[in-house]
């Protein structure tokens, strides 16, 4: 991309005044996108980002610049810019770069970037058409093919010199379902630290069918009861509750700087003992995973709760500083365009004791939330709220009739105690998580659980 | 390679590959923002990046392809892949590379004097914000975002149709966000001044209207679940019309995706509301003398005392619609394909302020605030139900204020159910998809769930 010796050169202009700390991040990702709605391709768009972005750290100071001009004299120009917002005497005049190689843990079979278009296309027939032939009621099927290869070097000066290549692949399946003029939608968005394999590897009909189901079963359902309730929160997908209520909450950009309702808390009770949870970034081919974080460390898994007791939080370098702990492999960012911080990548509730049966044979009423939507969360409060795509009333241990509308909100704090159940079938769902840093992919997951009472809001009564 | 160099390069080679037609969209923008955390500067960045979208009529398809480099490799890639990109589409719908209109209004949305404000006065309004914030009350624990950012872009489209127009904007945000407690109650409150006018800018009143929002939520609790009358907050009210802007779009109603279909010259909202798309707006974030095909823009009414009168268009809509295009072409990037949106969006205000409709409304809830919009709320059938704050109004007073609610309907019902336009226009941050603004709307009656 870039020769060693002029990143050298630009880590050590961008010292001059005082930062004590440099990183260079340089991205080369060429991507794809094709949109079929209704069986038909409506378009495709593919093209290369290409930039350079500039870290200096000094004590807790974070300076960041971007360009996307590779010369010399636009590079050292950006880096004495950047530099120029920091006042001080130089303190690090040599940079030597000692090259690491990677021995990647997410193999990839074939590079998307290399396979016909044709191909891809046909993947999203084969999904349309299991969605569209799902009911005579979906009537509209819209189908998202994406493929991103991201090359990324990543150099500072402490002498990392590193590269990695990140390929990720997703479908992203959403279905109409009409009936008497109304509508309602279901989605599913299976994705993979993957390459054009995935499509191998996944039964693309059974998600497909899935996203049509839900729309189906949606346009058919009542609207759901309002008011607080016992939720049961299926497994896969409905991590997003633990994201959004509990993950952005231990992320050091809110930690560290003392406004997350868990700073200064670990070693406390601040879940249910049933709970334990952890943020692994290492798991091969998940949709979250990769080799290095985007400052150039080695991603880990990262055990965040135990049996209840607050054990760690996810750490980035300008953050640990300031925090006084090691970073934990959790930086990253969407692109060149964002300077990277603390984020979730793959992260999960273990499994428990219970069988899901056991958990639906133990409520006497409540609401079943089967597929969750997407939520958010402010991490000073812990407040959030998120949609349930797929929900059912539960009466006398039995799953009832399906509910629509329904949104659950609460306070993060209070539902990880409530949680009096766990189930032992952990599994996860995918999702783009947007933050400070961008938008970036991440894993969401767990067993189904039991919250003993959330806020339900719906448009009817509860009964 | 000079931009001009790269596009006769383009044009050459994408000739021999066959395209009929081609146009390159270049973005080339400049942008800046610091943020202060304990009187620090915790953030400071810069950028400079450009970007060429290059899209080309092949076989009476269009293909697209961009890229953030310029050189010889990337004039074969746009060509190549945007070729094969052409190629993959079966949709029959037809598309064209636009010549130009007859003529462009003026829009004027760069100004130099904010251009040139030194980056010192710049720090010194984040550090304000800071500040301010701590002195406006004991409670306040946190600032947790306290920031300006400005940026300026240049677009320029060209096309071998003989389309060749610029466009130049800047604007600036000041941002602030702080966190308040009291016992073992946290809030946090926030606002903003978006403009390109270094006057609209005032640190102290914002970090001040900041503290105020958060320390009145911090006796908040929440309500019986039950129907009660609301009133949307300007921001709140603006919230929720961006969240379904979707529906006014000609694309998704040409693909049933929007219940307004088949709606025109109908009643769909109630007598007194006017909804208007104006891309002229004196200050509007989203004004611009073209869209994002090269046609020229105009001021039309979407909803006229509470009459649909049109849908928003581009170029593909007009022709399958059998009209003209409005000028609502949408390329969010450099990077994206053609859509629709509006430009800025706004209800028309009414006559009285917030306290009036309070004052008339008696009994209900101000909602301030909802959260979870990309997730609580279908653009498709309309429902939502989302996570609400805001207070409690009795015999037109604010009582209390009220949070973990959640109010839910429908939006085609609440467009009917709007008893009162409010005058206290304001438009949102911004973001993708249009400036979307609205004044306080009051709703005949919603559901909301609490206790």
């Amino acid at each position: 991309m870039i020769d060693e010796k002029l990143i050298s050169e630009v880590i050590l202009a961008a010292l001059a005044s005082g930062g004590d700390f440099a990183e260079v991040f340089i991205e080369d990702t060429k991507q794809t996108n094709i949109k079929m709605v209704d069986g038909r391709v409506e378009d495709g768009v593919s093209g290369r980002d290409f930039g350079i972005g500039i870290r200096i750290f000094q004590k807790h100071q974070g300076i960041y610049a971007y360009t996307n001009d590779p010369g010399r004299s636009n590079l050292l120009q950006v880096a004495a810019d950047a530099a120029s917002a920091l006042a001080g005497q130089r303190l690090i005049d040599t940079v030597k770069l000692d090259r690491t190689t990677i021995d990647s843990n997410h193999k990839i079979l074939q590079l998307p970037n290399g396979t016909a278009a044709a191909k891809k296309v046909d993947v999203m027939r084969r999904a349309h058409g299991a969605a569209k032939g799902y009911s005579d009621q979906i009537s509209q099927v819209t189908i998202v093919y994406g493929d991103v290869q991201q090359d990324v070097l990543i150099a500072n000066s402490t002498g990392l010199l590193v590269e990695d290549q990140r390929v990720r692949t997703r479908l992203a399946i959403s279905s109409v379902a009409s009936k008497n003029g109304e509508k309602q939608s279901g989605f599913y968005g299976p994705g993979r630290h993957m390459g054009f394999e995935m499509y191998e590897k996944l039964d693309i009909e059974h998600y497909a069918q899935e996203a049509s189901r839900i729309a189906v079963t949606m346009v058919n359902a009542d609207y759901a009861p309002s008011g607080k309730l016992p939720v049961i929160i299926n497994n896969e997908f409905g991590g997003v509750i633990f994201h959004e209520a509990c993950g952005h909450s231990l992320e050091a950009t809110s930690v560290a700087k003392g406004t997350s309702v868990f700073s200064n808390r670990l070693g406390e009770q601040i879940a249910s003992p049933l709970v334990s949870a952890v943020d692994d970034g290492t798991i091969p081919n998940a949709w979250g995973s990769q080799n290095i974080d985007d400052e150039g460390r080695a991603t880990q898994r990262n055990v965040l709760i135990e049996n209840g007791v607050l054990k760690g939080f996810l750490i980035d370098s300008l953050n640990a500083r300031r925090m006084g702990m090691e970073p934990t492999g959790s930086s990253r960012r969407q692109s060149y365009r964002y300077a990277p911080t603390s984020r979730m990548s793959n992260t999960f509730i273990l499994n428990g004791e219970s069988t899901p049966e056991e958990i639906i044979a133990a409520t006497d009423y409540g609401l079943f939330a089967r597929y969750m939507g997407g939520g958010s969360v402010n991490p000073a409060t812990g407040e959030f709220n998120f949609a349930v795509n797929e929900g059912y009333l539960i009466r006398n241990g039995k799953i009832d009739k399906p509910v629509r509308g329904a949104t659950l909100i609460g306070r993060g704090a209070d539902i990880l105690r409530k949680i009096d159940m766990v189930g032992n079938n952990l599994d996860t769902g995918q999702g783009m998580c947007g933050s400070l840093s961008g938008s970036i992919p991440a894993d969401v997951g767990q067993p189904m659980l039991r919250v003993s009472e959330i806020t339900v809001g719906g448009r009817k009564e509860a009964e | 390679m000079t931009i001009k160099e790269f596009q006769d390069a383009v044009f050459s080679a994408g000739k021999r590959a066959g395209f009929s037609a081609m146009e390159l969209y270049v973005s080339q923008s400049r942008s800046f923002n610091v943020k202060i955390f304990q009187k620090e500067v915790d953030n400071y960045s810069l950028a400079n990046v450009l970007g060429v979208g290059f899209r080309g009529e092949f076989s009476g398809k269009m293909g697209y392809a961009y890229t953030e480099i310029l050189d010889e490799d990337s004039v074969q890639l746009l060509v190549q892949q945007a070729k094969g990109n052409a190629q993959l589409i079966d949709g029959d719908d037809e598309v064209e590379i636009f010549g130009g209109s007859p003529d462009y209004p003026t829009v004027e949305a760069f100004n130099h004097d904010f251009a040139n404000v030194p980056v010192e006065q710049k720090i010194t309004a984040a550090r304000a914000l800071e500040e301010s914030a701590f002195a406006a009350d004991a409670r306040v624990t946190s600032v947790n975002y306290a920031l300006f950012a400005d940026g300026e872009e240049e677009v320029h489209m060209a096309n071998t149709r003989g389309l060749q127009r610029s466009f130049r904007r800047n604007s600036g945000a000041c941002f602030v966000m702080v966190v308040v407690k009291a016992g073992d109650k946290v809030k946090t409150g926030s606002s903003y001044t978006i403009g390109n006018r270094w006057e609209l800018f005032e640190p102290t009143k914002l970090a001040q209207e900041a503290v105020e929002e958060a320390i009145s939520m911090l006796d908040a609790d929440s309500v019986a679940s039950k129907s009660y009358p609301i009133i949307f907050r300007n921001d709140a009210a603006g919230d929720l019309l961006k969240t379904f802007s979707g529906v006014f779009s000609a694309d998704n109603v040409q693909k049933g995706l929007s219940r307004l279909d088949g709606k025109l010259g109908e009643s769909v909202a109630a007598a007194h509301v006017t909804l208007l798309d104006d891309p002229l707006l004196q200050d509007g974030a989203a004004s611009a003398p073209f869209d994002g095909e090269g046609v020229a823009t105009y001021t039309k009414p979407v909803i006229n005392g509470g009459i649909l009168k049109t849908f928003l268009h581009n170029l593909k809509t007009a022709k399958k619609g059998g009209v003209s295009s409005t000028g609502n072409a949408y390329k969010s990037s450099f990077k994206a394909p053609i859509t629709v949106a509006p430009s800025n969006f706004f209800v028309q205000p009414g006559s009285q302020s917030l306290d009036e409709l309070m004052e008339q409304m008696q009994d209900g809830i101000v909602i301030t605030d909802l959260q979870g919009l990309h997730s609580g709320a279908n653009a498709v059938s309309g429902d939502f139900s989302l996570a609400a704050a805001g207070y409690r109004v009795e015999k037109g007073q604010i009582v209390g204020s009220v949070d973990q609610i959640t109010v839910a309907g429908n939006f085609f019902d609440v467009l009917r159910d709007i008893e009162a336009v409010g005058s206290d226009l304001k438009f949102g941050m911004g973001g993708h998809g249009g400036n979307v603004g609205c004044p306080s709307l009051w709703i005949k009656s919603l559901a909301v769930a609490g206790k």
